[in-house]
């Protein structure tokens, strides 16, 4: 247990700074910090100039959806860079504990996104006057806690098939463009036609914004106990999915060798 | 004659490499797409049914500038990975020169962007495409095109001295976005920001695209695109020399 | 004991033909490889490319699984004790990749170690051991992408050795190494013999396999087709002398009537510029220099010379007999 305990935290954290590309002050500050704030600051003016949604609608909407900046980029470099690094070989080759290893690079990924949510909310605060009672911001910190705990095991999932796939980063792109479409973050769910409101509640983010939404203007936890829990019931879904695949992915290239480019 | 096929040439060979990209696919057609839904059904939902053809021009807008950024930051980063960003310094054209045509085969592969969001718009959403003036849409759209592969030259400039280049793309799709009013107008912003709008062609650009497309003064921000474009021409003319220089001086032409 | 069993070892690839009508084709990478290794033994796979060296190492070290045939190493089953396998083996191979080039060569180790289960402890003192051993103490600081092609060899040689191993596999490890750097290569492989371990080397460098391996298994095609001691290979295919013939202009004709001179074994060429070097191989007890040049009268001869037979002319022979 204690060498699964290291080679989750330790393991983790090293391969994060190997594998991350963005971490440089030089990369992390424009797209971790700046294009989330520019971000939010977009889709709140053009709310306000279509007159569609409250201003804090696009606030939480936006601050909790651009976790997925670590989440999803940030997860899918930490898994499908051991191909890119040809390190894969012998990640493989060792006889750790692949769950450790590959839940492992979650929790750098996760502690990040965090940090762009929590950024991006202060800015809304400072620069868009986003205000919450201090008594909703507990209750809010928590909902975002088990968003971004859902967005990174998506992200855990796109790592895993990224993997495979020659271009994983079209794959993250396209997930992070489709989550401002499908998952509630612009546009409210029930104006969406009927099979895209049903996809975008199978996705992370979904319910979490949903839960942020009505925490932060004044409702208690146990009003959206429920929201909270089916976001990590997502969360466990796609950690499963990912390690799964991760799995069929290292059986296959034994048997096949389709793995075989590291 | 020699510039001229010096241009033509790399013009053709850009083509060809973006047209072998999957993220030149996702900047030129999917993200503009994809934005131009989210906003048609932002202002649906807002009830301004009359400027959905406002929307897929912004969002059209929109992509043509993802490409001029993401092609001149990704083309000075992919020469420089290729090993190739050497070879351009070091062949006899002057550096702009050889950089100018890969520029223009960005920005007009933004033109795709463009494409994608009217049709796209008409089919799915149904929103006709009636254009006041026809003809001076036809003119705005080319002119803007250029005027923002001329400004991508000016960044591409700079990315030969930063090799982070990737990151500084990021950074400045949403501010220009914003700052030029492309899907909404620069009135909702403070007032300081007023002189920076004034400043970037696509600003001018969409006015005129706009105007032409649903009625008003499109010779103005015509003429304002044509200025500040032949200004970014001049203005990359000597940035590149200053930063070729430079780059050799810090060693940032190559990986090695 | 024997720590590396391979019995009648197979690999297929599935890959597919054709454009537009996909046809599978299956390419027999390996086919029907065995061989055995001795405890403290230094065993090497000669062969050219492409044929099945590293397939072979692959499924040696479980991460390709036969698709027919047996392979143990150290008495475990490679398919169905995989992760144990894992455990007591280390795998280097060679090239530019497969390092985490953002980190520092000490976080690089650190990582593979808790990979490797190293404990906390045993860490420290077990990284700067391996550093001094393939002597990169003192830039274990520095980022790993301002290496030079030789340190992240090193470096890829101290973590395959990281967790102590008793078998170490290395794949073709001096390649695009500078001979300087190769020789000190060279030096560290067979410290690790020296030290106890038991070394699977796979190379296509003659000289390489000759100093450093106690016992060669030359592979070509996907088939082991000469095996023993660096010695008695070269002895089995050539127990003789080697008379090389400078010539210009010689034809297929001259070829087969020179491969009929009583007392000749093999005949190879070698085509450098306009000249070309006839390689002949003849039995020891025979002095042919003066029958041959009687076959190559009419043809204008260069240089000649008669030599013992190398390693080399051991392999061309062995690679050679099945084209």
């Amino acid at each position: 247990m204690r060498r699964w305990l290291t080679v989750f935290f330790v393991g983790g954290s090293i391969a994060y700074r190997g594998l991350f590309n963005w971490i440089r002050p030089a990369m992390y500050i424009p797209t971790m910090l700046g294009s989330p704030l520019f971000q939010l600051i977009f889709f709140t003016k053009l709310g306000q100039f279509a007159q569609a949604q409250s201003r804090d609608f696009y606030i939480v909407g936006n601050s909790v959806q651009v976790c997925a900046m670590s989440s999803v980029y940030g997860m899918t470099m930490a898994v499908a860079n051991e191909r890119w690094f040809g390190t894969l070989g012998p990640l493989l080759a060792s006889p750790a504990n692949r769950a450790a290893v590959f839940l492992g690079r979650g929790m750098p990924v996760l502690a990040n996104g965090l940090l762009v949510s929590a950024f991006t909310f202060v800015a809304g605060t400072l620069l868009l006057g986003f205000r919450p009672g201090l008594a909703a911001v507990p209750a809010l910190a928590l909902v975002v806690v088990v968003t971004v705990v859902s967005c990174t095991a998506f992200g855990m999932l796109l790592g895993s098939i990224g993997l495979r796939a020659k271009d994983f980063f079209f794959a993250a792109n396209l997930a992070y463009f489709l989550m401002l479409l499908f998952c509630g973050v612009n546009i409210p769910l029930d104006e969406l036609p009927g099979w895209m409101s049903a996809v975008g509640r199978c996705l992370p983010l979904t319910h979490g914004i949903a839960a942020a939404r009505e925490v932060a203007a004044g409702a208690s936890l146990l009003h959206v106990w429920g929201l909270v829990l089916t976001e990590l019931g997502i969360a466990a879904a796609y950690a499963a999915a990912g390690l799964a695949l991760f799995r069929v992915l290292e059986h296959e290239s034994r048997r096949s060798a389709v793995l075989d480019a590291y | 004659m020699r510039t001229l096929r010096v241009i033509a040439s790399g013009f053709r060979m850009n083509l060809k490499m973006l047209g072998t990209s999957s993220f030149f696919l996702l900047t030129s057609v999917v993200q503009p797409i994809i934005f131009a839904t989210v906003a048609f059904y932002m202002f649906r939902s807002g009830g301004r049914n009359g400027t959905l053809l406002y929307a897929s021009l912004g969002a059209g807008m929109m992509g043509v500038w993802s490409t001029t950024l993401f092609g001149s930051g990704g083309m000075i980063q992919w020469q420089r990975w290729q090993g190739t960003l050497e070879l351009g310094a070091a062949a006899p054209p002057a550096i702009a020169l050889i950089y100018l045509p890969f520029s223009l085969a960005n920005a007009f592969t933004g033109m795709y962007a463009m494409a994608a969001t009217l049709v796209w718009g008409r089919v799915v959403f149904g929103i006709p495409l009636h254009f006041a003036h026809p003809w001076l849409f036809a003119l705005s759209l080319p002119a803007t095109v250029i005027a923002l592969g001329l400004m991508g030259l000016v960044l591409a400039s700079t990315f030969i001295l930063y090799r982070h280049a990737n990151a500084l793309s990021n950074l400045l799709e949403y501010p220009v976005w914003i700052a030029s009013g492309l899907v909404f107008s620069t009135s909702l912003l403070p007032d300081w920001t007023r002189p920076i709008s004034w400043c970037l062609p696509p600003y001018w650009g969409v006015l005129a695209i706009r105007h032409a497309a649903l009625g008003g003064d499109v010779r103005g921000p015509l003429g304002m695109v044509l200025a500040l474009g032949l200004a970014s021409l001049a203005i990359s003319s000597v940035t590149f020399r200053w930063f070729e220089h430079a780059a050799r001086a810090r060693a940032t032409l190559s990986l090695t | 004991m024997l720590v590396i069993e391979a019995v009648d070892l197979r690999r297929t690839y599935r890959t597919t033909t054709g454009v537009i009508r996909r046809r599978p084709l299956d390419v027999e990478a390996v086919r029907g490889v065995s061989f055995a290794v001795e405890q403290g033994e230094l065993f090497g796979l000669l062969g050219p490319n492409g044929a099945g060296k590293t397939t072979t190492i692959k499924m040696l070290i479980t991460l390709l699984l036969p698709t027919s045939g047996d392979a143990r190493v150290l008495g475990m089953d490679v398919v169905s004790q995989a992760r144990d396998v894992r455990k007591r083996i280390g795998y280097v191979f060679g090239g530019d990749r497969g390092l985490y080039e953002r980190l520092s060569a000490r976080d690089n180790l650190r990582y593979f170690a808790e990979l490797y289960g190293v404990s906390g402890k045993a860490q420290r003192t077990r990284i700067d051991e391996v550093l001094e051993l393939v002597g990169l103490k003192g830039r274990e600081q520095e980022r790993v992408e301002g290496y030079s092609r030789g340190m992240r060899q090193r470096l890829h040689i101290a973590r395959g050795i990281l967790h102590d191993p008793e078998v170490v596999f290395l794949d073709e490890p001096t390649i695009g190494v500078d001979p300087v750097g190769a020789r000190e290569l060279r030096q560290t492989i067979a410290d690790l013999i020296a030290a106890g371990k038991t070394v699977l080397l796979t190379t296509h460098y003659m000289f390489e396999a000759d100093a450093l391996c106690d016992r060669i298994a030359v592979i070509a095609k996907g088939e082991i087709v000469g095996e023993g001691t660096p010695a008695a290979l070269k002895a089995g295919v050539a127990e003789g002398r080697v008379t090389e013939i400078e010539v210009f202009g010689v034809d297929d004709g001259v070829l087969s009537r020179l491969r009929v001179v009583d007392g000749v074994r093999a005949v190879t060429v070698e085509e450098r510029d306009q000249k070309q070097l006839l390689v002949v191989q003849c039995a020891a007890d025979r002095e042919l220099t003066a029958p041959l040049l009687a076959q190559l009268d009419g043809f204008e001869v260069g240089r000649v010379t008669s030599r013992e037979p190398t390693l080399e002319d051991a392999y061309v022979a062995l690679v050679g007999a099945g084209d």
